[in-house]
């Protein structure tokens, strides 16, 4: 490993300072995927500036039934608060659909935001072609094993996809990303946060490396309860999302009223197509109506060698995470 | 005698050491001086070496070197074939294979090092796939009557091709070595092994060295399953050229990455069969040919042949056998032994093809085999007449029965009708052979010696491995029981060449069985050279071996392994007693595929067996859990993805392994029936498990869709190219 110095923050203005100083420092939240990729020699940062003891942690309600979750809470933590269970249990599934309880013990929600991607030829430095490790150098997995990979948003440059169960909920909830900068606070809608990799897949996310997470803003929704988080895997537990969907429906007198959904583990961010949705506002719910949705969300998929069953798996479990998210919500009455 | 030890779940012997932190294992291993070794490997799958650069950036004359010129005897790994180089000189056959070694104090340099070694190669062709490898590396036939003279008279004939992918061990613990060297006392070499004595042979060639200046010390091994049967004779090596050179020790530690890329893994196979049965379903003709993938150099790869040549045929009776088998070279890094040895791999094949026979002919996968299954006096298809007691349609029943076997078939097929989760039950019904095949163990001439310790106790002096499998305490259980002591009164030698004879290799389910009962001979013997009374309490057996300690010293006895009566091996005929015993078992998988995802989760296991005795019921079941859910790993999730000849899912968190949330409910049964020959009638358990569970599960599939599966791994995205989802 390569020498690093360590500081602790003590409050935010002096962790974006420390940031600012050095074009090789980093933030470390949790540490569950810096360090990782410390030791594997992917990330190797001079200056870690951990930002674990600033005051971030809370989870409170906010005005209009949303919820403000620090970006310091742990995954854990998240996933078991009331106001979570109560407001969007959508999220409190994802998140524990991800990793193992150590993991989510220690993860925190920013640093869930900020997770870079499992692509192996990313996270193998014996591979000296990844765009987003090295940019210019190529892409091993375009003609490599692409079986894990992307469908959709890919560039020539990079067809990895984002690794995070959270943010496909946060996705499909519409959160709201709070940063802090040196020059004062901004808000990004979470559909903004993530980036494609275009000509640039070194750059996972619209955050500036000198700007800090503080919050996700989570807003309330009427038909919160009548959700599904399904996710498709190699294993029950400890693996990314071949295909994963997080979807709510609200169904009133007998045709879709509103419906949000997100895919996973099909893009190199959390996929999310309104027109998808506004496509089967007013229709009957089922298959049917589902399956035009998730038409219209795959449109322009392309897939790659080892990784065409995407397709047809993600068509698949859109229609299976709307058709439970629907009968949970027949089970709760419909109330939206 | 009244004291029972064997048949009890006692303390694991190393228990206390493991739990808290005691156990050294060869990372916790520092010596004065000590420094740290680093394997350069090839970059390409074949090619010839044109030039070895260092590049400028780190202070090479810092650096220990090694390079295959420097080696002082022979430039081989001596195991059965000798092909294999431990570095290669002009010519790579594989990617990763050691090139040269460094070794520096400094980690931190030695990795930056790495990278300023520039080796050119003049590429040349490369083969990765068995559809694609000529060059037979070893080959075996057995013939049993004439095929050929009854497809004629067959009612129905069935064929079928199956393939299994190859499977990383994901030991705990990675593969390392700690070496020393000095003129006087020559190679000193510690680590994580199973087989000390396989190092020794292996190091005395490469030094020209004889046995007394080869010293090798197992330290607390997390875990192996073959996978440190014959690749730490590589890594020692290694670790010894680097510490010779370098006048100083040096550790030579694995990461995960290095250790899954370069070691081996279980060989991937391809088994072919025609099946003719009679109107009756009786078999007719069983004719197999099998063949694995040996990668770029022998190493086990003939032996892990034989064994899966032996076992294709399974526990079925038929007149008419032939297997044709071959290991075939290919360009990637050697398969190698893994847990069931080639077994699995014909098993799961052979019992694939069962149930696609029984529904040939119109009967139940149960029927099918009970028409066909071996009884007493029957022969197997080497020949061997069956002398032991047999009721394996009895077994078969009674896991049918345990599994609930034909409520299910019943109650899952109603359901199936309405739900896109489909369920299925499947199961598989096998046999392991214990110990070495043929004539090995009488070959191996193993030997244990006991002695008396000042203290009262009695010593294991035993060359066999604890690796998390249970060694020491079955061991310790056996001698305890024989001799009429405690358990806490005997005590296990730590495996050392130096120190303990050669009992051979941890290895082929032979530890309990063969070498326990040499522990139980070695007991008797030992009794006979004491003075005790003829009844005596271990109390009295401690007091009288102290007070014999001081009076007259320690005591000895030895036992040497002598082949059971009337057992006959014809190597060259494949022809005879292929195994001293078998232990047998029925597998029963439930399934739910998911028809919409693809996913197939198991969520019922069954998973009976007959092993002869139980010597210790809780490490017992452990060794049938463990290898069923290996077994379901290699089945359902384990997909070493390959690239030019490399493993490139070389990580634990894209090479998936099943978890604990994937392991269905279980349950293990035991029937017992004492083999004479083996340690208080025990027979092997440690491979069984591994033959069963992937056939199993994919009968169950196949009762689940009504869709057959011929090869392993099954994803999730082959399901749905079944169900005509996928293009």
């Amino acid at each position: 490993m390569k020498p690093f110095t360590y500081l602790q923050a003590t409050d935010v203005p002096s962790a974006l300072r420390a940031i600012s100083s050095s074009p090789d420092a980093r933030f470390i939240g949790g540490g569950t995927n810096l360090v990782d990729l410390m030791k594997y020699g992917v990330e190797q940062p001079a200056h870690l500036i951990d930002i674990g003891k600033l005051p971030l942690a809370n989870i409170e309600p906010l005005p209009g039934g949303g919820v403000r979750i620090g970006a310091l809470a742990r995954n854990s933590d998240i996933a078991n608060h009331l106001l979570i269970r109560e407001k969007a249990p959508l999220l409190a599934e994802a998140i524990v659909a991800g990793a193992s309880p150590q993991l989510r013990n220690a993860a925190t929600a920013g640093g869930n935001l900020m997770q870079r991607t499992r692509c192996y030829y990313f996270y193998d430095t014996g591979f000296t072609q990844c765009n987003k490790r090295i940019p210019g150098s190529g892409c091993a997995a375009r003609d490599g094993l692409n079986r894990i990979h992307a469908i959709l948003g890919t560039s020539d440059k990079c067809i990895a996809t984002n690794p995070s169960d959270m943010s496909v909920a946060l996705a499909a909830i519409g959160a709201t990303v709070q940063v802090q900068g040196n020059s004062g606070p901004r808000s990004i809608p979470f559909a903004d946060f993530h980036r494609l990799p275009g000509e640039t897949p070194q750059i996972d996310t619209n955050l500036n490396k000198e700007e800090l997470i503080t919050a996700i803003d989570v807003p309330g929704f009427p038909f919160a309860l009548n959700y599904c988080y399904l996710k498709v895997r190699d294993r029950r537990s400890y693996a990314f999302a071949l295909v994963s969907v997080a979807a709510m429906i609200d169904v009133r007198a007998g045709k879709i009223h509103d419906v949000r959904f997100a895919l996973g583990g099909v893009a190199p961010k959390p996929w999310r197509v309104p027109a998808a949705e506004q496509q089967v506002i007013g229709q009957e719910p089922g298959a049917e109506a589902y399956g035009n949705a998730a038409d219209v969300a795959l449109k322009g998929a392309r897939t790659f060698p080892h990784n065409a069953f995407k397709l047809e798996l993600a068509r698949r479990s859109i229609i299976r995470a709307l058709t439970t998210a629907a009968v949970k919500g027949e089970r709760n009455g419909n109330v939206g | 005698m009244a004291l029972r030890v064997v048949g009890s779940s006692v303390q694991r012997k190393e228990v206390f050491a493991k739990v808290t932190g005691l156990a050294e294992y060869v990372d916790d291993v520092r010596l004065p001086g000590m420094i740290h070794g680093l394997t350069i490997r090839s970059t390409v799958a074949r090619g010839r070496i044109r030039e070895i650069a260092f590049e400028p950036g780190v202070p090479w004359d810092e650096f220990v070197i090694v390079t295959a010129r420097d080696i002082p005897g022979k430039n081989i790994v001596s195991l059965i074939n000798d092909d294999q180089p431990y570095l290669a000189e002009e010519f790579v056959n594989h990617l990763h294979e050691p090139v040269l070694l460094l070794a520096h104090g400094d980690k931190d340099l030695l990795r930056k090092a790495r990278g300023l070694v520039r080796i050119e190669y003049d590429p040349l062709p490369a083969i990765f796939q068995l559809e694609d490898a000529t060059e037979v590396m070893k080959s075996y036939q057995i013939t049993k009557g004439d095929v050929d003279s009854v497809w004629a008279q067959a009612a129905f004939i069935v064929d079928g091709e199956y393939s299994t992918g190859a499977q990383e061990h994901v030991y705990i613990e990675t593969n390392g070595m700690v070496a020393t060297y000095d003129a006087e006392a020559g190679v000193t070499v510690r680590g994580s092994l199973q087989c000390p004595f396989y190092l020794q042979k292996a190091l005395m060639t490469l030094f020209g060295l004889p046995a007394g200046k080869i010293r090798i010390i197992q330290q607390e091994t997390g875990g192996a399953f073959g996978g440190k049967e014959e690749y730490p004779s590589m890594i020692a090596g290694h670790a010894a050229l680097l510490a010779w050179k370098a006048g100083r020790p040096v550790k030579l530690v694995y990461d995960r990455e290095e250790d899954m890329a370069a070691t081996t893994k279980r060989h991937p196979s391809r088994t072919r069969h025609r099946t003719a049965v009679d109107s009756e379903g009786r078999l007719l003709a069983m004719d197999i040919e099998f063949t694995i993938d040996g990668g770029a150099y022998t190493t086990l790869s003939a032996v892990v042949l034989s064994r899966g040549t032996i076992h294709a045929a399974g526990p079925y009776r038929c007149d008419n056998i032939r297997v044709r088998s071959s290991a075939l070279t290919t360009n990637t890094p050697p398969h190698g032994a893994f847990r069931g040895f080639g077994a699995p791999q014909s098993l799961f094949a052979l019992e694939r093809q069962m149930d696609r026979v029984a529904r040939a002919a119109g009967l139940s996968p149960e029927e099918l085999r009970r028409r066909n299954l071996l009884h007493t006096g029957d022969t197997s298809s080497t020949g061997q007449t069956m002398q032991q007691p047999l009721d394996l349609e009895g077994l078969q029943r009674r896991a049918l029965d345990a599994a609930g076997f034909d409520e299910k078939v019943e109650r899952f097929a109603r359901e199936n009708r309405t739900s896109a989760r489909k369920r299925g039950i499947g199961f598989a019904t096998f046999m392991h052979g214990a110990g070495f095949t043929g004539s090995g163990e009488r070959y191996l001439q193993s030997v244990v010696r006991l002695e008396t310790t000042a203290e009262g106790k009695v010593r294991i002096l035993a060359s066999m491995t604890e690796m998390g499998q249970g060694t020491n305490t079955v061991l310790t259980q056996i001698a305890a029981e024989s001799l009429g002591t405690e358990y806490s009164q005997v005590e296990m030698a730590r495996p050392d060449t130096a120190l303990v004879p050669n009992s051979g290799p941890t290895v082929a389910s032979r530890t309990s069985m063969i070498v326990g009962k040499l522990v139980e001979k070695a007991a008797a013997e030992l009794k006979k050279a004491l003075p005790l009374p003829c009844d005596y309490s271990p109390a009295e057996f401690g007091e009288c071996v102290r007070q014999h300690y001081a009076s007259d010293g320690a005591v000895s006895a030895e036992a040497h392994y002598q082949e059971p009566p009337g057992v006959h091996w014809d190597d060259a005929n494949y022809r005879g007693d292929a195994y001293g015993a078998y232990s047998w078992a029925t597998y029963v998988a439930e399934v739910t595929v998911d028809t919409a995802t693809g996913e197939v989760q198991v969520d019922d296991f069954t998973a009976l067996q007959e092993i002869g005795r139980v010597l210790n019921p809780v490490l017992a079941s452990g060794q049938i859990e463990g290898g069923v859910i290996q077994g379901l790993g290699w089945a359902l999730y384990e997909n070493v993805q390959w690239k030019d000849g490399g493993m490139v899912n070389n990580q634990m968190t894209n090479y998936v392994i099943p978890t604990s949330m994937d392991v269905p409910r279980m349950k293990v049964l035991f029937e017992e029936v004492p083999y004479e020959h083996g340690a208080m009638g025990a027979k092997g358990i440690g491979e069984l498990p591994m033959d069963g569970p992937a056939p199993a599960v994919l009968n169950a599939v196949e009762n689940a869709l009504g869709i057959d599966f011929f090869h392993l791994p099954l994803l999730p995205e082959e399901v749905l190219s079944a169900l005509g989802h996928v293009g």
